[in-house]
């Protein structure tokens, strides 16, 4: 595959947004590979996100989680300007219940996008990925807003921490 | 996770979850899933039904440049209320177990409190279908709706 360069500048910066971030960071998984249109994950288990006490298994909500994020991340990526992607919907299958003391391993890739709408989909899985645990569906919107496109936001991050200059790069939404 | 069997576990379990019931104290489900104090999830009885809240904790942001609360964490509240509404208002003896779950998202989740109810749409023999839905500032415009499937 040819080299991308819109990827490598694009890859680190969703790997701090979505790994150092608010609840990505408090949950702790890792963003193991980004492609345009994929997104690999590995969720650690954790005993403070249990969600059946009786048998010791993670809750649902997590797989939720772990699931829109690597959906989110993928749908993000396929843009031509990345921008942040809002999710209309996600639908979640739980094939079979989670192993206790095992990591999951997500994948989620986009298999369609409209004018408007970007598709996909992902599995989550603990030993076998023919046998997944979860297998989930999410439609994202396309916003046309330049303040939620990647290169806006990390502009304003630099400004933020350059207050000595009042402005220091040209004006953002400029072509 | 501990030494405890899990024929043990389910009896202190259904103890419990009896014991929550003639109180009337839903929270004291909670307090027993270790996923709802990550989250910060909260309930109490208020008029006849089950009212779920979620307090604004940094550590739920999804998006810090809004900021808005991560849509896995709504998804996560909302099928965790349809759980406790599960256990606390049906008969079950044990965890219901989630067999699938459908969530639309109406509006981002803004910085602030959630507020979350469901209601038990069937209940069959072995399967509940459960309606759930979470707002912010008013009830009759809600951010997040929420269907699921347990196992019973």
């Amino acid at each position: 595959m040819a080299f991308d360069m819109k990827m490598a500048l694009v890859r680190p910066a969703l790997k701090y947004a979505l790994e150092r971030n608010g609840h990505g960071a408090a949950l702790g998984f890792t963003l193991d590979r980004v492609e345009r249109g994929e997104t690999h994950l590995t969720f650690p288990y954790r005993e403070d996100l249990v969600g059946n006490p009786i048998t010791g298994v993670v809750h649902g909500g997590t797989i939720v989680t772990l699931l829109d994020t690597a959906c989110g991340c993928s749908a993000m990526t396929v843009q031509k300007k990345p921008s942040v992607t809002p999710t209309m919907d996600l639908r979640l299958d739980y094939m079979r219940p989670a192993q206790p003391h095992k990591p999951i391993y997500v994948e989620a890739k986009v298999y369609r996008q409209s004018s408007n709408v970007i598709f996909c989909r992902g599995v989550a899985w603990q030993d076998d990925k023919e046998n997944p645990i979860a297998h989930c569906v999410a439609n994202f919107m396309k916003v046309d807003s330049q303040s939620i496109q990647f290169r806006s936001i990390a502009l304003k991050k630099l400004r933020r921490l350059m207050p000595w200059r009042q402005n220091p790069i040209n004006d953002v939404g400029a072509k | 996770m501990n030494n405890q069997t899990t024929d043990e576990l389910l009896l202190d379990w259904q103890e419990r979850v009896g014991a929550a019931r003639q109180e009337c104290d839903p929270q004291s489900l909670l307090d027993m899933i270790p996923y709802a104090a990550f989250i910060g999830a909260q309930a109490k009885v208020d008029d006849q039904r089950l009212l779920y809240w979620l307090d604004k904790r940094a550590s739920n942001i999804g998006n810090p440049s809004l900021p808005a609360i991560h849509g896995g964490v709504i998804g996560g509240f909302l099928e965790l209320a349809a759980a406790i509404e599960i256990i606390y208002s049906l008969d079950v003896a044990e965890v219901p177990k989630v067999v699938d779950f459908s969530l639309d998202y109406l509006r981002p989740g803004r910085y602030k409190t959630i507020y979350a109810s469901c209601k038990v749409m069937r209940q069959g023999k072995k399967l509940v279908n459960v309606s759930a839905k979470a707002w912010q500032d008013d009830e009759q415009t809600p951010i997040a709706t929420a269907r699921c499937h347990f196992l019973i």
